[in-house]
């Protein structure tokens, strides 16, 4: 097993592939700029690597692991899992479509226990997982989850909410949602008040008609008749 | 065919660039071009709102660039022109998603079919700016008159000249006759003496705009055309393509009720 040691950024050959550990401390382009020495010196040992990248308690935004991203894209790696304790880091890897977790862990590989948030329920089996989100989407924010998602707040305008399985708001659902983004055409979408920019539901696409005066009330859509079709929930 | 690149900009924000490039992209569409508009203000995009298209996007700009989709997928085509198309911004990404060559890519496939191609520039002079900026052929540059907007429209056109994208050509947007009138406004003329560039038209404040961008529904494309905004930027546009059309009589009325109502007013 290899182990690589720079200043502060560790590369480990592990089971799932190779482990790359940034440091806590420093600012992000301080932390880039290694990650790009320490790339490009190892290249040939690197290349064509799954990564998965452990950020411990730094924060990433989406831009900055997108950045990440690209850089590893230019190398010819592959970044497969994102870990970190910080729930910005984990919401960013998930909008990017990047796992958050290791399969049957739960520990990090470096034997810490992952703190998971206590609203993310995603240690449940395949078929009940579902993504509890406690907070406002407002426009630009996005979040993909292979299982169901269940946000208990608003979607606004700009935002995207892509799920595998159904998605349900508890309160305002004014952006774009897609539910059964694989193709499950039995899944439903959700809202104490469905007033979307648009639906998707498996490979269908629905834009609501405008309605002026409309009264908030819960209503639930679901495929029928191979047309997307809001109705009382 | 090989279709004209004109990349609407400003440095400043809350000018009216993407009101500009609405209503000129439709203007133009009107005069039987193939027109398509490019939102290149990527993480806030805004063209598509104004344009009233926002409920129709599934794929954008970025995902053309990232290899999502094809092109022409990108393509919302707006059913109330023959001609008219926009491609959206991503909202969920930012300006680093998009390099300036990227842009030239998309273009230069677009060229090959449109008569014109108008993109919709962010505010600011970073990488924004570069990306909109890259394919053009011929810059326009909007300022309102206010000494701040000025400024940076002076920056932005030296920023022009300096990707060998000039000369810029202005536009002022939102003129209030009577207050130039009265010398509480810059008038064209100080504007056109601080900048020295070439001017393609002159917009008049109008409440029109306002309601016309919350509808989504550029004056240019509403069936009479009214107001005194919309003959402006139909006259832009007329411009833009060769026609050699006499700027818009915006001299305040003198008539003795006006007069009369301004001096009970206090002005």
């Amino acid at each position: 097993m290899a182990v690589l040691m720079s200043e502060s950024i560790t590369i480990k050959g592990v089971r799932d592939g190779l482990l790359i550990i940034l440091p806590n401390d420093g600012d992000f382009a301080s932390v880039y700029t290694l990650l790009q020495t320490e790339i490009e010196q190892k290249h040939q040992f690197l290349m064509g690597s799954r990564i998965i990248l452990q950020c411990k308690k730094r924060p990433l935004t989406e831009f900055q692991l997108h950045s990440i991203l690209t850089l590893f894209a230019k190398h010819e790696l592959s970044l497969h899992t994102v870990l970190g304790e910080r729930m910005e880091t984990r919401d960013a890897a998930r909008a990017l479509g990047l796992g958050t977790r290791l399969a049957g862990s739960s520990t990090d590989l470096d034997g810490n226990v992952i703190r998971e948030r206590k609203t993310a329920v995603t240690t449940l089996p395949p078929e009940a997982n579902s993504l509890l989100l406690r907070e406002t989407f407002r426009s630009g924010r996005s979040v993909r989850h292979d299982g169901h998602i269940i946000i208990i707040g608003d979607v606004n305008p700009g935002a995207e909410i892509t799920a595998g399985g159904n998605v349900i708001v508890w309160g305002r659902l004014r952006g774009l949602v897609h539910a059964g983004a694989y193709g499950d055409e039995t899944a439903v979408i959700c809202a104490l008040d469905l007033n979307p920019t648009q639906l998707r539901i498996a490979d269908k696409i629905a834009i609501p008609p405008q309605e002026n005066g409309r009264k908030p009330t819960p209503e639930q859509a679901a495929i029928r008749n191979g047309q997307i079709i809001a109705e009382a929930w | 065919m090989s279709a004209k690149v004109i990349t609407v900009t400003s440095g400043k924000g809350g000018v009216g660039k993407t009101t500009l490039t609405a209503n000129l992209s439709a203007a133009l569409a009107g005069l039987g071009h193939k027109v398509t508009a490019i939102d290149a203000d990527i993480g806030l995009r805004n063209l598509d709102v104004v344009m009233g298209l926002e409920n129709r996007i599934v794929y954008d700009l970025v995902d053309v660039i990232e290899g999502r989709c094809r092109l022409r997928q990108a393509m919302i085509k707006d059913k109330r022109k023959t001609d008219l198309y926009l491609i959206p911004a991503a909202q969920t990404r930012d300006k680093m998603a998009v390099s300036p060559s990227d842009m030239i890519l998309v273009c230069d496939q677009l060229r090959e079919v449109m008569d014109y191609i108008i993109i919709d520039s962010p505010a600011g002079i970073e990488r924004g700016f570069q990306n909109a900026i890259a394919p053009a052929d011929q810059a326009l540059v909007i300022t309102n008159p206010e000494i701040s907007a000025v400024r940076d429209a002076d920056r932005i056109i030296g920023l022009i000249e300096s990707e060998e994208k000039g000369p810029a050509q202005l536009i002022v947007n939102r003129l209030k006759p009577k207050m130039v009138a009265r010398g509480d406004m810059l008038s064209v003329d100080d504007i056109l003496e601080v900048l020295a560039v070439d001017l393609v038209g002159v917009i008049p404040e109008d409440e029109s705009i306002l309601i016309s961008t919350n509808q989504g529904l550029p004056v240019t494309m509403a069936a009479v055309d009214g107001t005194i905004a919309g003959q402006a930027f139909n006259n832009i546009a007329r411009r833009l393509s060769g026609e050699d059309v006499p700027f818009l009589d915006l001299t305040p009325k003198t008539s003795v009720i006006d007069r009369v109502r301004d001096w009970l007013n206090g002005k």
